[in-house]
Parts: structure tokens; C-alpha cells; sequence
């Protein structure tokens, strides 16, 4: 996966250079920032080839405006703060970069989005969750996905109504998404009428977690919720089970992935939750072309894939809209779109920025995988 | 039993099974150091090295002889993971240490981080830097005595590293190798007087160093089940700890230091919070190192290995 990146860099210095020979064609190029490769890097490369195929769709379609053609410049900031600033700040130098897809993680686009606002230039999040990013105030920044504080309450409403459950325990990993989904999980729960018996966090990359494991154990849960990502989820199923711990587990969309279901083996994953942003783009009928142009390119869809197709085509119609590389001219026209016709459906912004209309789907691990259950409207 | 009894057994047990991978670990530190006064910051990745080893030993049997029985698949697992890091620690030391043995000993040092990120960073665009699954090997069967459980996994942790414990204390303290071992580590320039070949006797310490780490590698990923190739690590930096706390340089001191850590961590996380498990391991360090920078047994064994 890394070579492909050394070389898609490659190609795309070249491309530049090519660009710049050629005196007939001008090029604007759209920037899209995640985590390409380390342990994010599968739901960031879903992403990454959803901004791809809107790329090239454009240019199918001709110049964005006289004879300037749209082209990708992605920077990997491998899910890290201080990599995802040194992206943006790359952006942001490039003149010819007029908007900017991403970031991925909460914990990227919460810095990037002030260096962004600084320099006027557009960013559109397709999976940033986290409802403080939007509560900044800066108007440069817009994103496709639901936030958390949909998601966690649909999540508490789910298990409360549906699932039945009174009692739970809450763990999160400290993360600005993390940690971000399940207060507003907790806040949900708790409002409802619910008991939270214990509050935990765990750390990132850990791997023991039979202590905790051990303490949860004796406090009888009838539900575990996670706010993370699904390594740490993946060892917390496994670890739970083979303690004979047989509360089911929920998280939410950072743990909804086929590899969760690889990682914690389907026989421990079954009977999973998780909550992700959106309805599976499998299930909408109005997506079905859209899945399978991707799935006979790229193979299988990634969570996020539908969101960075959706993001990059807005990005790219304000580009039309707008003809010119000005980036004002294309933030106003990003501001101004209305009724955009996504993969799942319309797209509209308020006027923080958050997408109209979110939805939440409901997933079930059934037989090793992944079953959709309901979808959640707010 | 009392609730509050099982449950304080149980985090005692979950601290010790951690704390014989730390031990197994913080051996090849200690070790090291006794022979050659060099904290080898890459052996946390021989350890991690050392678990991909072992995972490509399982999906090698998995692949070719699936109906093997799960000891057999374990003998090979060890014996198979032993031998790789044995030869990788082999040649670590002499392509990386050797020529700088007569350099400043911070020169080594920083090599050995060097080493470090070569491993990771080896291993990464080998194996990819998605996390691996270990398949589930080892039956999941648990054994209850009374309402205090335990699985047997655990158990072979402890069968496997108390044994090599014992079998490493036999060795230094009888074999020709370990006499040689003790006797470079007291006084190199003597030894080599006294007809020793030093330099065998550091790479053989390099090499049964990094055999323990991949037996403890290889635990590790049956234990949790999952691999990085970032692992190596913490876990080193736990183990270094382990070694410091017991009195780097001894033996005794490694094992008994990589117990205790262990134990220390599950009931931390377990009482206290799980999300400063790693606070607790490195207050421990920066304790040692105020109060008692010798390390619990480090003063009491002057005959350093």
C-alpha cells in the first residue's frame, strides 16, 4: 500500500510538472488529506479512492472552467495531529489548491481547521464526527458526514428502547472522537434513565486490557459501549469473551469495518453493535450505480468512500460554479450549494457548516458480518 | 470466596501473566548490559520480530498441516521464533555493535535506536501497517477453581517462561558459555586474558537474549491475539523498565522486576485506572531511579551477567 503512495506521489510531482510545461492546459487541484497509511489507513484510503473517483468523473465530464482540468494532490497525515498541520500547511502554500477534502480524523481537522480559516481555504471533512469542530465558528469549514452528538444519542436510544438494556459500561479511547462519542453516548443514556456503572479510558495502541477487563466483569454490565477505533475494539471483544465476560459490545462508525469482524474472529465479534453515519450505501437504492462502478475499480467499498466521493463532488461543482482558481470565489460557492444531488442523497449545509439532514445507520455483526438493522432519522 | 478476594486474585493473575512476558523480555536487556554495559534499545523489536515469527510458523501449519495437534504446532512455534531472533540478534550485534565496541558507549546507544527503527520500519513495508490477527491457536478453554478462573493460555505462559528462567539460571551458572558469560561481564580484558573469546561470548549473549524476547513475542500475540509492527515498542520500554526496576545486569533481578511491573500495572489499571496503566509502570521507573537507582537487586548480586 505504501509503494502505491511513493508512486501516486510520483505521479502526481510529474503531473505537476507536466502541468506547468504545457501552455494550452491549466490545472486546479484539489487537496484531500487523511490517513493513507498506518492503522487507519484502510478506512482512509476508502475515502482516498472515493476523492479519486469524483476526480476523474469530472474530467470525463470536460474542464472544470475554460480549459482547466481538476486534479487530486493527497498528503497522508497517518491519523496523526502534528503530520495532518504539516498537510495543511502544504495546502495551503500551493496556490494552484483551491478546497481541500478531509480530514479524516477528529483529531486532524480539529488543528487543521483553524489553519485553514486562516488562509480562506475550503475544507470538507467526510468522516470528522466530533460536533465541537463545526461549534468553532469558522465558516471554511463544512463536512458530509453526522456528528457525534447524533450519533451517540441514536446509539443510547437504540440500546435503551430497542436493546432493552438498563445497565452498561462506558469505555472510551481518549481521543477527540473517541472520547467526544461516548459523553455524548453517556449524556444520552443517562437522560433516558439508564445506570452507567463504570466510566473508563484506555490508551491508544495498548494491547493488555485484561485488568479492566476483569473489573467490568464483576460489575455485570448488560451492554459495553466503546467510543474508538476497531484495533482497541477488536482486542476488548476478544478479551471480554475468552474471560467469559458475555455482555455484547457496541461502538460506533470508528469500529464499523470488516477487519473488526477479522480481528476479534467472527465467533467473538457476533452479536456485535455499531452505529455508523449514514445508511449503508449498499441499501440506497439511488447508490447502487455509484457501488458498483467503485467495487469493479477498487474492490469492496470502504465505510467512507461514498462520504469522499460526495465531499470532492461538491467541492469540484463549486470549482465549476465559481471558474476561477480564486479561493474565495470557491468558498462562497461551496457556501451557496443547495439541494446537491450525493450518492445518498441531497446535501444542503447549515450555517455551521454540518450537512442537513443526517442520518444514522445501525449495524449488527450476524454470521461474521456486518447486518444492517435500522437507520436512525434524529 | 469473597467478591472483592476473587477479584483481587484474578488482577493478580492477569498482572503476573503479563509480568512473565516483561521478564522474558527484560532478560536480553539485562543481560546485554551486563556483558557489554549497552542498553540495546532495539531489542524490544527482536521481541515484536519475534511474534511475526511466530505468526508465520502458525500460518505455515495452518496452511499445510491443520490437523496437527495445537503442541506440537507450539514446539515449532518456540523452537522455529527462537532460532530466527537468535540468528537476527546474531547478526544485529555484528554488523551494528561490533565495529563500535571501542567507541563512547553513547555512540552504541543511539545506534541501537537506530536499529530500532530500522526494524519497524522493515517489518512495516513487509507485513503492511494494518494490525495482524493471530488465529486462535491455543484452545480457549478455562479452568475454574471455585469462582477464581483462569485460561490455558495463561498457563503455558507460566509453564514456558518458568522454565526458561530456570533453564537460563542453570545455564549461566553451570554451562562453559554462561561461566564465560559471568566472566567477561566481571572483567573483559582478564577474560580475554585468560583465553575466552569475548566476541563469541557477547554474540551468543545477543543471541539467547533475543531468543527469551521472541518467546515472549510469541506468547504475546497468542495471549492478545493481535500484532503491530509498533508493538515492539512499549513493550521494550516496559521490559527496560522491568530490568532497571529489578537492578539492570542481573539475572534474578530482570525476572523478578518484569513480575513485579506486571503486577504493579493490572492492579493500577484495575483499582485505580486502566487509562494510566502506563503511568504506573513509568512512575516506577522514575522511582527506582530517584530512591534506589541499583534496582531492588542489583546491589545484593555484585557478580553482574
Amino acid at each position: 500500500m505504501k509503494s502505491f503512495f511513493r508512486v501516486l506521489g510520483l505521479l502526481s510531482a510529474v503531473l505537476l510538472f507536466c502541468g506547468a510545461g504545457d501552455k494550452n492546459e491549466d490545472v486546479v487541484y484539489i487537496g484531500a488529506a487523511g490517513p493513507f497509511t498506518g492503522d487507519h489507513a484502510y478506512a482512509g484510503v476508502g475515502m482516498l479512492q472515493g476523492v479519486q473517483m469524483a476526480v476523474e468523473d469530472a474530467n470525463i465530464k470536460g474542464p472544470v472552467f475554460g480549459n482547466t482540468k481538476v486534479k487530486l494532490l493527497s498528503l497522508d497525515d497517518q491519523h496523526s495531529p502534528a503530520q495532518a498541520v504539516l498537510a495543511s500547511h502544504k495546502f495551503v502554500a500551493n496556490p494552484d489548491v483551491v478546497g481541500v477534502v478531509g480530514h479524516f480524523n477528529s483529531s486532524c481537522t480539529m488543528p487543521t481547521s483553524a489553519i485553514y480559516h486562516e488562509a480562506r481555504l475550503v475544507h470538507i471533512t467526510p468522516a470528522s464526527s466530533n460536533p465541537e469542530i463545526s461549534r468553532q465558528g469558522f465558516d471554511t469549514f463544512f463536512r458530509v458526514c453526522a456528528t457525534d452528538d447524533i450519533q451517540g444519542p441514536a446509539a443510547a436510544l437504540f440500546a435503551f428502547s430497542k436493546l432493552g438494556v438498563r445497565k452498561i459500561a462506558i469505555i472510551d479511547d481518549r481521543t477527540t472522537y473517541g472520547h467526544g462519542l461516548a459523553m455524548e453516548f453517556e449524556k444520552k443514556f443517562r437522560e433516558l434513565g439508564g445506570e452507567i456503572l463504570s466510566r473508563d479510558g484506555v490508551t491508544q495502541g495498548e494491547k493488555d486490557f485484561t485488568p479492566l477487563l476483569t473489573k467490568i466483569k464483576s460489575e455485570r454490565p448488560e451492554l459495553i459501549f466503546f467510543g474508538g477505533i476497531y484495533p482497541e475494539f477488536s482486542l476488548l471483544i476478544k478479551g471480554s469473551k475468552k474471560l467469559g465476560l458475555e455482555s455484547p459490545w457496541m461502538g460506533g462508525d470508528g469500529v464499523y469495518d470488516v477487519v473488526l469482524i477479522k480481528l476479534a474472529t467472527p465467533k467473538f465479534a457476533e452479536g456485535t453493535y455499531a452505529t455508523m453515519l449514514g445508511a449503508d450505501p449498499r441499501a440506497v437504492p439511488e447508490a447502487k450505480d455509484f457501488v458498483a462502478r467503485y467495487e469493479a475499480r477498487y474492490g469492496e467499498i470502504g465505510s467512507f468512500s461514498t462520504y469522499g466521493y460526495d465531499a470532492a463532488n461538491v467541492l469540484i461543482e463549486a470549482i465549476r460554479r465559481a471558474g476561477t482558481k480564486d479561493r474565495a470565489a470557491v468558498l462562497r460557492e461551496v457556501r451557496s450549494t443547495k439541494d446537491f444531488r450525493g450518492v445518498l442523497g441531497l446535501i444542503n449545509f447549515d450555517e455551521k457548516g454540518d450537512v442537513v439532514g443526517q442520518s444514522i445507520g445501525i449495524y449488527k455483526v450476524e454470521n461474521g458480518k456486518f447486518v444492517f438493522i435500522e437507520e436512525a432519522k434524529p | 470466596m469473597a467478591p472483592q478476594v476473587e477479584l483481587f486474585l484474578q488482577q493478580l493473575l492477569n498482572g503476573l501473566t503479563i509480568g512473565m512476558v516483561y521478564a522474558l523480555i527484560a532478560l536480553g536487556y539485562t543481560m546485554v548490559y551486563g556483558v557489554i554495559q549497552l542498553i540495546n534499545f532495539a531489542h524490544g523489536d527482536v521481541f515484536m520480530v519475534g511474534a511475526y515469527l511466530a505468526l508465520s510458523v502458525i500460518w505455515l501449519f495452518m496452511s499445510f498441516l491443520p490437523g496437527a495437534s495445537f503442541l506440537v504446532m507450539l514446539l515449532a512455534v518456540f523452537i522455529l521464533s527462537m532460532l530466527g531472533a537468535a540468528l537476527l540478534g546474531g547478526a544485529i550485534e555484528k554488523i551494528a555493535y561490533k565495529p563500535l565496541r571501542h567507541s563512547p558507549k553513547l555512540t552504541a546507544l543511539i545506534t541501537s535506536i537506530g536499529v530500532s527503527f530500522f526494524l519497524q520500519n522493515a517489518v512495516m513495508l513487509l507485513v503492511g501497517s494494518r494490525e495482524q490477527g493471530v488465529p486462535e491457536v491455543v484452545p480457549t478453554t478455562r479452568f475454574n477453581l471455585g469462582a477464581f478462573s483462569f485460561s490455558l493460555i495463561q498457563l503455558i505462559i507460566f509453564a514456558t517462561a518458568l522454565s526458561l528462567m530456570f533453564f537460563l539460571t542453570w545455564f549461566v551458572k553451570s554451562t562453559k558459555l554462561g561461566k564465560a558469560m559471568r566472566a567477561s561481564s566481571e572483567n573483559m580484558d582478564a577474560a580475554l586474558l585468560m583465553g575466552i573469546s569475548v566476541n563469541r561470548v557477547i554474540r551468543a549473549t545477543f543471541a539467547i537474549g533475543s531468543a527469551l524476547a521472541a518467546v515472549g513475542g510469541a506468547l504475546f500475540c497468542m495471549y492478545y491475539g493481535s500484532i503491530n509492527f509498533h508493538d515492539g515498542y512499549l513493550a521494550g520500554l516496559k521490559a527496560f523498565t522491568a530490568a532497571v526496576f529489578g537492578g539492570i545486569g542481573s539475572i534474578p533481578g530482570a525476572m523478578l522486576g518484569g513480575i513485579l511491573l506486571g503486577v504493579f500495572e493490572a492492579l493500577g489499571a484495575g483499582y485505580i485506572s486502566s487509562e494510566w496503566k502506563d503511568v504506573f509502570a513509568f512512575l516506577l521507573l522514575g522511582a527506582v531511579l530517584l530512591f534506589k537507582p541499583s534496582g531492588i537487586l542489583g546491589e545484593n548480586l555484585p557478580e553482574k551477567v
